[in-house]
Parts: C-alpha cells; sequence; structure tokens
C-alpha cells in the first residue's frame, strides 16, 4: 500500500490560511490504514485545526468528509457536493489521490495534508517499511524476494557493501541490511548460487528516470 | 584485443613485486598548491597514489583535478571513482576524460553514502554499482567499447582496482564478492584497512583456496592509529572497521606522549606480516591527512627504494 | 493567572478505577467545574474525544486509569497512555499546552491517588489560565 503521514499542524495552518471555508476529505484506503487519512484522522484534524484556528482568534469553517478512495473518479462524485460548497479542499489522501482531485475541480485549490512518503508493508501495528520504489522491472525473482533497489541506501545491486555490519545497514543501524537478508533467504532457498552471477545495471527507462509512466489495458477500454 | 594500461603501479605488480601505495585526500577548495604539498610528501616513496573521490561524501576537489596535479609532479595516480554522484553517462565521460590526460588507474567504488558527509540533503545518484563500474572499465578496456556499445575512438585502457573490506559482514560472502569484482575486470584490490590480522588471515586464505589470489593483486590497507580514542572512533564509528580489542588496550596502555609511537609499530608489524602472506602483493598505506608520517613508514619497513 | 477563573474540566475515567460518586477532596472544590465521561475501560478514550473535549469548551482534560498491568482488558489502560501523550503533541502544536491534559494510574477506589491527578492538573490550570480555544 502506499505509505503517508500527516503533515505537521503548523504547515497545514499556513496552506488553509487563506480560506474561510475547507474541507478535510480523506480517503478511507492506503491511508486510513497507515493512520494518516482515514475518517478518524480527519475528525482529530479538523477537531484540533478548529482549536488552533479559534486560539489564534482566526473564523474559519471546517467540514468532514471522507471518501472510500480518493484516486478514482468513481469514489470521489461522492465527495462533489461537499467540494463544491467550500473555498478550498484539504485532502488527507496521497498524492495521487490530491491530484485526481485537482483534475476533476479544476476551480477549487486542492491542498495537501499528508506527505505521501513510500510503497511499503505493515511490519507490525503501527510500524510500515518501504519495500518498493515501483522501478517497473521487477527483479525479485533473484534477490529471494527482497528489493535492494529500494532496500539498500546505495541500491546496490551486486552487493553488500562494505558497511553491513550485524545485519544493519550503516545508514541507519535500526535498518537491516538488505544484502543480509537476501544472502539469508537464498541460503535458505538454495539459491546461493544466484549472487555469484553479476547483475548487469539496471535500465532505469522503466521507472521515474523515463518521465511519469502510463498503463494502458486496452482489453478494459470500450 | 588486450590494450592493458601501463603505468608503474602495473608494471610493479606484473613483475611480482611488492607494491606500495598511499591515499592523498583532496582539499576542501580548489587550491593546487594543498595537493602539491602533500604529493611532495609521497614522492618517491610510493609507487601510486590514490586520490579520494569525495571522500565520507564530503565536498572537495575533483579526484580527476587532483590526480592531474600529481601527474604534472611525476607521480603516478590511482583515481578513485565512485559511483554515489554520478550518473553512468558522466562516469564513462569522465573516465575517457581522465585517461585522455594521462591517468592511467581507477579504482572503482560505490562511494560513502552521502548522510555521513557534508551534504546529507543531497540526492545521490547510484545509477550503477561498483561492479557495473569495474565492468564497464573493462568493457571500454578489452572491447573498446561504451556501456551502449559504441565503439570508442581511443578507448580509455585503464588498470583496473576495486576494494575489498575483509572485515564487514556476512564474513562467507566476503569472499565471492571479490570473485565477483575479479570476474567483472579487477586487476588489483586495496582492502579496508586491516588491525584484526587474524580475520584477514582467514579471509585471504578462502580467496587462496578458491584460486582469487592467483587472479588478481591484492594489497592490504593500513592506517597508523594515532591513540586510543581513535581505535575507539574506529572500531566504533565506522561502519565496517574491525579494531580488536586487544589492540585498543595496546595503545591505551602507554603514556599519552608515546601513542603515536605505539600507533607507528602496530602498523610496522602490520605490515612485516602482511607481507609474509601468501597472496598479497602490496600495501595501500591511508594515513588520513598524515601523509608526512608515509615516507617514514616506508622506510622504516625497508620498502625503499621504490623502482 | 486570570482573575475569578473556574476551571472546567473534563474527567474521563474507567469504571474500574474510579467511582463518578465518590467524593474527592480536591484542593479549590467549588472553585472548579468537573463533567465525568465514565467507560468501561480506558482504552475507550480516543484522542478525537479527547480534542472535542476542549472543543466543548474544558480548560483541562484528565484521564483516570487503572495501575499498569491491571488493567481488566490487558493493556487498555496503556492504549490510553499512548494516546493520550499523541494528544499532549497535539495540543504543544496547537498552541493549548500538553499541561492541561493528563493521565494518572489509580488502584480502585483510591480516592486520593484521584485528588492528587486533578489537583496537579489544578495547579496548572492556575497558571496556564482557560481554554484560549473557547
Amino acid at each position: 500500500m502506499i505509505v503517508g503521514e500527516q503533515k505537521p499542524i503548523s504547515e497545514i495552518k499556513e496552506i488553509i490560511a487563506p480560506y474561510k471555508k475547507i474541507l478535510i476529505l480523506g480517503c478511507g484506503t492506503c491511508v486510513k490504514t497507515c493512520f494518516a487519512g482515514g475518517e478518524d484522522e480527519v475528525a482529530v484534524l479538523a477537531s484540533a485545526l478548529r482549536l488552533a484556528c479559534k486560539k489564534d482568534g482566526k473564523e474559519i469553517e471546517i467540514e468532514e468528509f471522507t471518501v472510500e478512495r480518493q484516486c478514482e473518479d468513481e469514489f470521489i462524485r461522492e465527495g462533489a457536493p461537499a467540494i463544491s460548497r467550500n473555498e478550498g479542499v484539504l485532502s488527507l489522501a496521497c498524492g495521487a489521490g490530491v491530484q485526481a482531485l485537482a483534475r476533476r475541480f479544476v476551480k477549487i485549490p486542492i491542498l495537501p495534508g499528508v506527505n505521501t512518503t513510500f510503497i511499503g508493508v505493515l511490519e507490525k501495528q503501527g510500524v510500515f517499511t518501504e519495500e518498493c520504489s515501483g522501478c517497473g522491472d521487477c527483479m525479485l525473482a533473484i534477490f529471494g524476494g527482497i528489493c535492494p533497489f529500494t532496500r539498500c541506501a546505495k541500491k546496490l545491486l551486486n552487493g553488500p557493501c562494505g558497511g553491513s555490519q550485524n545485519g544493519k545497514c550503516e545508514v541507519n543501524p535500526e535498518t537491516d541490511c538488505a544484502w543480509q537478508l537476501i544472502i539469508e533467504r537464498l541460503k535458505i532457498l538454495g539459491q546461493m548460487d544466484n549472487l555469484r552471477a553479476y547483475v548487469p545495471p539496471k535500465n532505469w527507462q522503466t521507472g521515474l528516470s523515463g518521465g511519469p509512466r502510463k498503463l494502458v489495458r486496452e482489453d478494459h477500454i470500450i | 584485443m588486450n590494450m592493458k594500461a601501463s603505468g608503474k603501479l602495473q608494471e610493479i605488480l606484473s613483475k611480482g613485486e611488492f607494491a606500495v601505495t598511499a591515499e592523498c585526500g583532496p582539499p576542501r577548495g580548489a587550491n593546487s598548491e594543498i595537493v602539491r604539498k602533500k604529493g611532495e610528501l609521497l614522492k618517491g616513496y610510493v609507487d601510486a597514489v590514490n586520490v579520494t573521490d569525495n571522500q565520507t561524501a564530503i565536498v572537495r576537489m575533483s579526484s580527476i583535478a587532483a590526480c592531474t596535479h600529481l601527474l604534472q609532479m611525476g607521480l603516478e595516480p590511482v583515481m578513485q571513482m565512485v559511483t554515489r554522484d554520478r550518473n553512468r553517462i558522466a562516469l564513462q565521460s569522465d573516465i575517457m576524460g581522465a585517461y585522455s590526460l594521462g591517468i592511467t588507474n581507477i579504482l572503482c567504488l560505490s562511494g560513502d553514502h552521502q548522510s555521513f558527509g557534508s551534504q546529507p540533503d543531497a540526492l545521490n545518484v547510484f545509477d550503477i554499482d561498483s561492479m557495473n563500474l569495474i565492468r564497464t572499465v573493462q568493457t571500454m578496456r578489452e572491447q573498446g567499447k561504451d556501456m551502449s556499445g559504441f565503439e570508442l575512438k581511443g578507448p580509455p585502457a585503464m588498470f583496473i582496482g576495486a576494494a575489498a573490506n575483509p572485515f564487514a559482514d556476512p564474513f562467507e560472502y566476503r569472499v565471492i564478492r571479490l570473485a565477483k569484482k575479479i570476474d567483472a575486470g579487477a586487476d588489483f584490490i586495496q582492502t579496508q584497512c586491516i588491525y584484526n590480522i587474524d580475520r584477514f588471515k582467514e579471509w585471504i586464505k578462502m580467496a587462496r583456496e578458491e584460486g582469487l589470489t592467483e587472479k588478481v593483486h591484492i594489497l592490504g590497507g593500513v592506517t597508523p592509529l594515532k591513540s586510543a580514542g581513535m581505535a575507539k572512533f574506529m572500531n566504533n564509528k565506522v561502519a565496517g572497521m574491525d579494531v580488536p580489542e586487544s589492540l585498543i588496550k595496546r595503545i591505551a596502555g602507554v603514556p599519552k606522549e608515546e601513542a603515536v609511537k605505539e600507533g607507528l609499530k602496530i602498523c610496522q608489524e602490520t605490515i612485516a606480516q602482511l607481507r609474509e602472506i601468501k597472496g598479497v602483493h602490496g600495501i595501500h598505506i591511508m594515513a588520513i591527512e598524515w601523509e608526512e608520517i608515509v615516507g617514514e613508514i616506508v622506510e622504516e619497513a625497508g620498502l625503499l627504494p621504490r623502482p | 493567572m486570570t482573575e475569578n477563573f473556574k476551571p472546567k474540566i473534563t474527567l474521563f475515567h474507567c469504571i474500574n478505577a474510579f467511582d463518578e460518586a465518590a467524593e474527592l477532596s480536591l484542593t479549590d472544590m467549588d472553585n472548579c467545574e468537573m463533567q465525568t465521561v465514565k467507560m468501561a475501560c480506558s482504552s475507550m478514550v480516543k484522542d478525537v474525544f479527547l480534542l472535542k473535549a476542549f472543543e466543548a469548551g474544558a480548560d483541562g482534560v484528565v484521564v483516570l486509569v487503572c495501575p499498569e498491568s491491571q488493567c481488566r482488558y490487558v493493556e487498555g489502560n496503556i492504549r490510553a497512555k499512548k494516546r493520550v501523550a499523541w494528544v499532549q503533541n497535539l495540543l504543544d502544536e496547537i498552541g493549548l499546552d500538553r499541561r492541561r491534559l493528563a493521565l494518572g494510574n489509580m488502584a480502585a477506589g483510591d480516592k486520593a491517588a484521584a485528588a492528587q491527578i486533578i489537583n496537579d492538573v489544578l495547579k496548572n490550570l492556575a497558571e496556564l489560565g482557560p481554554n484560549p480555544a473557547v
């Protein structure tokens, strides 16, 4: 899923400063799971902003609404009435949701309330880790299901580097060395030979280096 | 086509003689005098001088430029090149540029992560890794082509070095990685600073068993310790560094003013042991910001005169 | 401190720790308005409820929970503690001051402990004054 984190209140206050009537629009998919922008977070942020504005003597009307998914027009539609009656929309969706809204409601400022951080997994309750960078050319088959582009700080394809110690990454001792994990997993799988093979330079064209990507499924288009 | 470069370092190593290299860090500024001064201190004592490439991710004079200053003084540089800051286009271009200036040795590295340096807010590149860089330089030399397969007019024929850290984890993979670097095209290896000589011996034994020491020239890295504090710092704060407790105790056990002397003594003992180890073809002295000591170390070790 | 300030306190409590009928000996009982919200377990206290209490006019909010490791639902009071800490940070960010909100552990029926926890918040409120967001 997409993982994100709510922006600090101080930054949100600045972003919404020009408006007197705003809608905080949540998204019930990824950002709900990571406690950044679901219905609950919308309620907390709305309450916190009302308190903050009142304390500062600023008048503001805050409406709350959450749609199932902000990156799909079909779901955005449900928010249309609320969106149209406000001066601005503070979206608690990921960057894709914010842009999907902006595309549909061109005359209303759509403002981000969340910093979208990564594609990750729920490691355990309340802990999310980055696992995929969406490179468009998945090589997990040879790396034992652990992605070195994403999880090695140096994106090493033929790693590990000399800074791996006690299974931890030199950049952050809290982070597991991806290469240590790869080696352990390949050992279990009996695929250590994968490590002996030279991995050629990655073709980044399938990633963001090739410009914004688009996926077209002709069979689903009428 | 086997257009190997022909520098002094390559000549010495291929003759089977014991090589001595040292490290020279370019200044944080554009003053070429500083490079020349460091060069002066090393001249006559070493076969080649490694010039670091923005080491520890701190912005410095470029390795190519500093190498060129040394060349002009008659020293042979080993240009270090990291994949952290440049993509494959810039890397290949700089390799050709460097060779055109007379630089014939390269050490291919991934580079320290920028979060340790002066600009942790920088974007890192890591378009390719050190292994890919080694192969790239080799392909230029052996096939005369760049990474795209384009036939180069006057391909660079660099003598190719790579790094190895026998002390990093996972230990069992260290020799596999060395083998990969050799397969990729490494002609010589310069290792991380050696303090734990037992572990180093274990590593090189494994390398010997795989026949790797026949295929590549290994230069053992040494860095003289100046104090117990430095020893502790290296052990605890520098990732992939292994300073045994006994060494820390030994240097802590002498009076403060004797610590430097003790550190140099340890360094000499290490060099003496390295010369005895089968498969070690030289030493690489990394006296960080202490280039003036290099001459003394080499002389004391009885490695003078240099050929 | 503001003259004639009669602080309003919203008290969230676990029914296993505190009985709302209990008479507390507060330092300034007459000079404080108390509203209580009872919960089957303190884990029911959510961040938004705490904030809404401030929105509704509370000058301070107190959460009374069972002693750690004595929660009937194992970790309800730990959850409450973490949420209170989260909201305390929010209060600082908003500029309301974290000291308006407190959580206290108390053994079942320990009135003196409850009074102590509330008194501490009243002391803070005497310094902080009324809720500036009302």
